[in-house]
Order: structure tokens, then sequence, then C-alpha cells
């Protein structure tokens, strides 16, 4: 029965990650993404945990995938027209695809797996909050130090952005009026 | 449901394989989930109605059945009946899957809701997380509404609606943070038997009564916790002052605009069992859930079914009563403008979701910790839990209603220096 489980959620993932790179729309392609991050959250859950099942769907369904479709409806024309890879050679690809597909087959194979019979903990939330606090502390740190760092980078690059903008009619006129109206109605 | 019983029983006499015993089971559990979601959902529209009606000194809709009661029935008839327009240029297959992906999350987020005392399809231990992480997905749905439609309207709704979802959603998870940490864990089920005995004590006084109200709400965490939550409950509902992703005098229907017949019927059962579900979760995360005087000397006397039914009915109330504060809002306050909305997520609501994380953990610190945890820096040993309790209620009071006035103030800064205007 898991077999069954496992053999459609596998296929479900294959098909929808080869339908992300040959969807000939963005958005479809972008469509097909969470799809694929949806079916691996479905394999986690399988592997009964729990945990990570429904932090990949938080995280990638919820705001990754939500924050990609919002960028590309925000920046692009919604017209259909050939993706990238049709235009270029196709064997740079084919090779590029082989070397990944080796690398990453002799790494899994290399790896000791540690198979065991006993009884998993049920609930790995408080073992994995335990763990980031104590042994993984440093690097749980210096993660939360380069989320920083974006998000300054984000918030310094949006700043620019505005001085940069040249003053229209209503900013003039804005000025003109004073401060003080500003505040009053609230707008920039 | 009796005759769905009366065959899983045939089935079991005629030697049933496992995997279908299981199967009709959770296939009995999700239909009456969703029947009784659908069935809710009908009573909303006409509670809705009728209570606006009231307000705006109306009648609202009193024809079919006794009161209008079956008004929904009729609407949902005509919803049935209509012709399914879809636009020429629109997307055809994510336009069809939009409405499911939208409503299936929320559908999904009543299955680990406890209803009452022992009444909970899946007890999950991530439960929190999980509604959390449901919860986000219908985001997508409405993005394919928006983009799938090729309407103007459609798409402004949709960026709006993502907008709004992803702002409120973050002091949303923050503000039941606090509550995690206090309970200490993410199981929805076990919140509202936490929540026992007498208001702001809980059970922590011996020989006092459990009367089921040790809700978290009369304790400064949960109240300022439980006032960011219903907010930002409001706004992931989409309710009025938070419509700005359907404002109809401004963008016709925002996302919904190019859908027609049970399509739209299927967006507007996904909105209305959204603004349940989330009267549920207010209602089992600070209001107490099933917990109410009475239910704990049921089962004291033996009478679990009584008790169960007993529970139910408190959450019931709980919810409805939540769920008709949302319509008076609706009828009383006007929507608010974009930059409003923005500035009210990320300039009130998110410092006081974090400084009430805080409060939650010296909470915790402060009624749970021995003296050696907290370094011999504080005598805590010698005191009885319910003195630790009030301690620490008057600590974290003091430092809610602090970061409120402080957060309110800053805010208000420009306002209250008025610059002087050159002639």
């Amino acid at each position: 029965m898991v077999t069954v489980i496992f053999i459609a959620i596998a296929s479900l993932i294959i098909a929808s990650a080869v339908l992300v790179v040959i969807s000939r729309e963005i958005v479809r392609a972008a469509l097909w993404l969470i799809a694929t991050f949806f079916a691996v959250g479905a394999l986690y859950l399988l592997l009964e945990a729990e945990f990570i099942g429904v932090a990949q769907v938080l995280v990638y369904v919820g705001a990754v995938s939500i924050l990609i479709l919002f960028a590309i409806m925000l920046t692009r024309q919604h017209e259909r027209h050939e993706p990238a890879w049709r235009a270029g050679p196709w064997w740079i690809a084919l090779a590029g695809v082989i070397g990944l597909a080796a690398v990453l087959i002799t790494t899994i194979g290399a790896v000791p797996w540690r198979l065991t019979d006993d009884d998993l903990p049920v609930s790995r939330a408080p073992q994995l909050g335990t763990a980031l606090m104590r042994e993984y502390l440093l690097p749980f740190q210096l993660a939360a130090i380069v989320l920083l760092v974006a998000l300054i980078g984000a918030v310094v690059i949006a700043m620019e952005e505005r001085r940069r903008r040249t003053p229209t009619l209503a900013d003039d006129i804005a000025a003109q009026r004073g401060a003080a109206d500003r505040a009053e109605d609230g707008t920039p | 449901m009796n005759r769905t019983i009366v065959i899983s029983q045939i089935l079991v006499i005629e030697q049933a394989p496992g995997w279908l015993v299981a199967a009709l089971n959770h296939a009995i559990i999700a239909g009456v989930l969703l029947i009784g979601g659908a069935i809710t959902m009908m009573l909303q529209v006409w509670v809705e109605r009728r209570l606006i009606a009231r307000m705006q000194d109306r009648l609202g809709p009193n024809r079919v059945g006794p009161e209008g009661i079956l008004q929904s029935i009729a609407d949902g008839i005509k919803m049935f009946t209509k012709e399914d327009i879809i636009p020429r240029a629109a997307d055809r297959w994510v336009h069809l899957l939009a409405p499911i992906v939208a409503l299936a999350p929320i559908a999904m987020m009543l299955a680990v809701l406890p209803w009452g005392r022992g009444l909970v399809a899946v007890d999950l231990e991530v439960g929190v997380l999980y509604i959390a992480a449901v919860s986000s997905i219908s985001g997508v749905g409405l993005m394919m509404a928006g983009w799938g439609s090729r309407n103007t309207f459609a798409l402004l709704g949709a960026m709006r609606s993502i907008a709004q979802l992803i702002a409120y959603e973050i002091p949303l998870i923050i503000a039941l943070l606090g509550i995690v940490l206090l309970t200490g864990g993410m199981s929805l089920a076990r919140m509202p038997e936490l929540q026992a005995g007498i208001p702001l004590f809980g059970s922590s006084i011996p020989g006092a009564p459990d009367l089921g109200l040790g809700w978290f709400i009369f304790t400064p965490v949960g109240l300022l916790g439980g006032i960011i939550f219903f907010i930002c409950a409001l706004a992931e509902g989409e309710r009025t002052p938070f419509d700005i992703p359907e404002a109809d005098s401004e963008i016709v229907a925002g996302y919904m605009t190019e859908y027609s017949g049970m399509k739209f019927a299927v967006f507007y059962i996904a909105q209305y069992l959204l603004n349940f579900a989330l009267a549920v979760l207010s209602a089992v995360v600070f209001l107490g859930g099933w917990q109410g005087p009475g239910v704990a000397w049921l089962a004291d006397a033996g009478l679990g079914a009584a008790a169960s039914l007993l529970s139910l009915l408190w959450l019931l109330l709980k919810a409805w009563g939540l769920f008709m504060l949302m319509v008076v809002i609706r009828a009383a306050v006007p929507r608010l403008r974009v930059d409003q909305l923005m500035s009210f997520a990320w300039k009130y609501l998110l410092p006081l979701a974090l400084v009430n994380v805080a409060s939650a953990a010296l909470w915790v610190g402060l009624t749970e910790w021995s003296s050696i945890e907290w370094g011999n820096l504080l005598p805590v040993d010698g005191l009885a839990p319910w003195q630790r309790i009030g301690v620490a209620a008057l600590v974290t009071a003091v430092i809610n209603l602090g970061a409120t006035r402080w957060v309110l103030r800053i805010n208000r800064a420009p306002a209250a220096a008025p610059v002087v205007v050159p002639a």
C-alpha cells in the first residue's frame, strides 16, 4: 500500500517537474512548480515527518511560490512566447543533465544510510527545536544574520528607487501645500 | 449518517479488508464535516443578510421559508442553473481549477479543529502550523483566478488579496505563537483541555471548581494575542473593513469578476467557510474552545456523551458569536485604503505581536521555571503555582499595556507636532 502511494506521489513530482521546464507560458510553469512543491510535501508526510511536510507547504507553497507568481505578474508581459531553452544548443543542456545525474547518483550511492528497525519518535518538532538551540546554535544564528542582511538590502534598494523617482505634478503641488496637510491625510 | 454506519457494520460482518474499513471511516468523517460545512455556510449567509438588514433598518430576506431561512437554498438552486461563462481570452484550465484550489485548503482546515470534548477528526501534533500552511494555499487559488480570467479588474483584485494575505499572515502566526509558547505544543486538540478551571488561574488553585473558564483571553498575553488574531482573521477572511480585494465600488468583484454560476458559488462558499473556520480557530485558541461551565461536571458524573454534546454547543455558540461580531463590524466600519491597510499591519500589529511573544516567554519563565533555571536570581520556588501566575499576569500586563500605548503614540507622532506652513 505504501509503495503504491509512493509511486503515485513520485510520478506526480516527476511529471509536474518536467512540465515546469517544458511549459510555454511562464505562469503555468510557476503553477506546475507549486504542484511539485506540494507533492514533495506529501512525500515528507509519507515518511511520517509531519513537521517537515507542513513546513514545506508553508514555506514553499505558501510563501516562495506566491512571491514567484507575484513577481512574474508584476514584471512580465503575459504573452505566449517560445521559452529560452529552445533557442540554445540542446547538447549543452543534455551534457549538463547527464553530468548532474552522475554526480547525484554517485553521491547518493556513497552515503552510508543508517537504517534501523527501531520505532522513531512520533513527534519531531520538539527534538528539532532542541537541536537548533543546542548543537546547531551557531549555524542557526548565522542563518538569521544572513536573512537580516537580505532584508536590510531590500529596504536600501527600495529607498534608492524612491529617491531617484522624478517628482510628478502631484508631488509639486503637495510640496507647495506643505507638510502639515500630508501629515493629516497620511499619504506620502 | 445512520445509513453509512449500518453499511460499515455490514462490511465488518462480511470480513471486509482493513483498508476498506479505514477508508470508509475517513469518508464518513469527511462527509459529516463537508456537509456540515455547506449547511453552516447557508446559515451564515442568511444570518449575515438578516443582521445587516436589521442594522440598516431594512427587513432582509424573509419570504422563502420561516423568516426567510430557506433563501440560501433558493439562491443555491439559482446558481446551479445559471450558465457557466468562460471569457474567450481566459486560460481555460487555470480558470476552471482556481475555485477548487481556493476551496480545498479551507475544507482541509476543518479536519484538525477540535469541535468538542473528544470530537476531533485528526489530532495533528503540528496542528497550528498545519492551519497556517493550509490557509496559505488558498492564496494560490485567488492568484490563479485573477490571472486565468485575463481581466484587469480580476488581476488587480488578486494582487490586492495576495498583498493583504501576506501582510496579515505574519502577525496572525506570531499571535498564535504566543499561545503555542503557553501550551508548550502545537496540537489544537490539546488547547481546550489546557483552558479548564477558573478565569486567569486555570486549574492551579487546589480545591477550586472546574468551571471550564480558564480561557487564554483572560490572561494579558492571550488578550493582546486574541485581539491581534481576530483583526488578522478579519483581513484573512476578507471581511470589511479589509474587503479591499473585492471592493465592488472600485474593481467590480476583484478576482471573482469573470466567474458565474457554480464556480462563483464555490468562491462564495470558500469565503464563508474560511470566516467560520477562523471564528472556530479563534474560539479554540483564545476562548477556551469547547470548555464552558457544566462540561467538566457532566464528564465527572459519568455522562460522557452529554458532556461532548454540551461542549459542541459551547464551541458553536462561541464561533457563531464571533461570526456575528464580524458581521456587525462589516455593517459599522467603512473600508480601509490600501496604504492604511499596509501600515496598520506592519506598524501596529506586527510590533505588538512581537512584544506579545516576549511576554509569553516571560510568562512561561515565571510560572514554570525553577529557581535554578533562573540562575538563582529569582526566588520563585517558594511560591505556590497560583501565586506565580498572579506575578506573571501582573508583569505581562504591564509590558503589554506599555507596549500598546507606545505603539499607538509613536505612530501618531508626526501629527502631534504640526509643521509651520510657509505662506
